[in-house]
């Protein structure tokens, strides 16, 4: 699970075009990191593609924060391992 | 509206055959430097030709900065360079107080293709889920425009020419007649152009590069005996265009004055060149008229002719017809010996070399001409020659059939 907190740090990073480092769990991604409704809705596809999931897109008010962002990423994570395993 | 003079205070040139700025495009052109090498920037074992003219090593983290280029497509990166190149040339920097008074015009008409077919390639490979959606605004044909204005914050308007080989003479037509009507005083134009291996299989398929038929050179050597086809270059150029008194009042270096354009688009078949010569011939005709000059006037023909059999000499016989009088003692060149052919780029580096030729009072030479032909019987300018340039015509036309001619002048007040 760090893993996935890391990897979505550097996904935002990479929008963002900072250094990863600077991108604390809690900095609201508007406000502290200058983060738009474009640069979010690439990260949303990112985190898509990165694990091969489907976040709704309702979903996107709610990324953001890194926190929040991973929590949604596990979520989903969660879902699709979870449909993965039934019969 | 005719009573307004436009002129060039600044250039910003990015060439092939010199890299980045007017300086170093000046040295290259006015020694006849070459811009055509092999392709670095994509695998071209596919293809049966592997030269062009490409802008090696370009990066424009080291004009722009790095911050914000990441979405930013190579045409974009040129254009958005350019620009900058040219508004530090001119000596003006964009405030908020001038940032509503200046605009942006140029041409472009294959500067996205790269984009959309990347964009497409994702969708396909990945699923349509995962396109970047970052990327999207790059696919459409002002996307170039509208991101220079975006990160120079340029407000007073930007817009897209998509006219073909001749889109960047027509951007700064259309910049001339925002002048003159008194819209706006200062207008940044030129034009942009990419290469990339989706514009270069185009060229490839539809037969129109040099090389590809057996036996034949892979050469830009317009005019000459051998051509045969283009070299596909890329490039972006734009210029300052001012109002006279908005120039002389800051005391602007001014390099030449614009003086006339004129087009004629003549509804041919696609792929297609009147033979006839009527539409540039037109073209030319309406240009003089409108500059008040006549052709013996003229010093300097800044050729479009970019080595394919019948365009350079469907060029060679409306410039004998034009110039009935006095094409004997014209100087006549085509820059695209050096730099291939840009589309609708070439246009604007065109203006520019014309510019610079009354700057320096010397013709650039058309290189790699070693064999007369006879449906090009012109004298041709081989050796980059001092001379007097009092008046030059640039001509950008192409497949289809557009033309355009542009008379640009030494500046006297």
């Amino acid at each position: 699970m760090q893993d996935i907190e890391s990897e979505v740090r550097n996904l935002i990073a990479e929008v963002l075009e900072k250094d990863p480092a600077e991108i604390k769990a809690d900095m609201r991604l508007v406000e502290d990191l200058g983060m738009d409704s474009l640069k979010a809705l690439e990260v949303l596809v990112a985190v898509e593609k990165k694990y091969k999931i489907t976040i709704p897109e309702e979903k996107l008010p709610a990324l953001n924060t890194l926190d929040a962002t991973v929590a949604i990423a596990k979520e989903f994570l969660a879902k699709k391992e979870d449909n993965l395993s039934q019969p | 509206m005719d009573n307004k003079r436009v002129v060039v205070t600044g250039l910003g040139i990015i060439s092939p055959n010199s890299g980045i700025g007017k300086d170093s495009f000046s040295e290259a052109i006015f020694n006849g430097i070459s811009g055509i090498k092999p392709i670095s920037l994509f695998d071209t074992s596919a293809f049966k030709v592997h030269t062009a003219a490409e802008i090696q090593d370009f990066r424009a983290q080291e004009i722009l900065g790095p911050e914000g280029l990441r979405v930013l497509d190579r045409s974009a990166r040129l254009l958005c360079s350019a620009t900058l190149l040219a508004l530090q040339d001119a000596g003006i920097e964009i405030k908020e107080d001038n940032s509503r008074n200046i605009g942006l015009v140029a041409g472009n008409t294959l500067g996205s293709l790269k984009s959309i077919c990347d964009f497409d390639k994702v969708a396909i490979k990945d699923g349509p889920q995962y396109v970047n959606p970052s990327l999207f605004p790059n696919t459409v044909i002002n996307a170039q425009v509208s991101h220079a204005c975006i990160r120079l914050n340029i407000k007073g308007f930007n817009a897209t020419i998509s006219t073909g080989f001749s889109a960047s003479l027509d951007a700064i037509n259309y910049a001339l007649n925002f002048i003159k009507l008194g819209r706006k005083n200062i207008i940044l134009a030129g034009g942009v152009e990419e290469l990339c291996m989706e514009t270069f299989l185009g060229f490839h398929k539809i037969g129109l590069l040099a090389g590809i038929k057996k036996g034949s050179v892979e050469l830009s050597c317009p005019f000459d005996k051998r051509r045969n086809g283009i070299i596909l270059g890329e490039g972006s150029c734009v210029l300052m265009l001012e109002d006279l008194e908005s120039a002389l009042e800051r005391n602007a270096h001014i390099y030449a004055e614009i003086k006339g354009y004129g087009t004629c688009f003549e509804a041919c078949r696609p792929g297609q060149h009147n033979l006839g010569a009527a539409g540039l011939k037109e073209a030319m005709q309406s240009a003089l008229k409108k500059a008040k000059i006549k052709p013996q006037e003229i010093d300097y023909i800044c050729s479009g002719a970019n080595s394919t059999v019948n365009s350079d000499a469907m060029e060679a016989k409306c410039i004998k017809e034009v110039f009935a009088d006095s094409f004997n003692s014209l100087q006549v060149s085509s820059l695209k010996s050096m730099i291939g052919e840009s589309f609708s780029a070439s246009g604007a580096l065109q203006v520019a070399a014309a510019v610079l030729a009354i700057e320096r009072q010397m013709i650039p030479p058309t290189i790699n001409y070693e064999e007369k032909d006879e449906s090009c019987d012109l004298s041709y300018v081989t050796q980059a020659r001092a001379c007097r340039v009092n008046n030059a015509i640039v001509n950008a036309f192409g497949l289809g059939s557009g033309n355009s001619s542009l008379i640009i002048s030494r500046f006297f007040n």
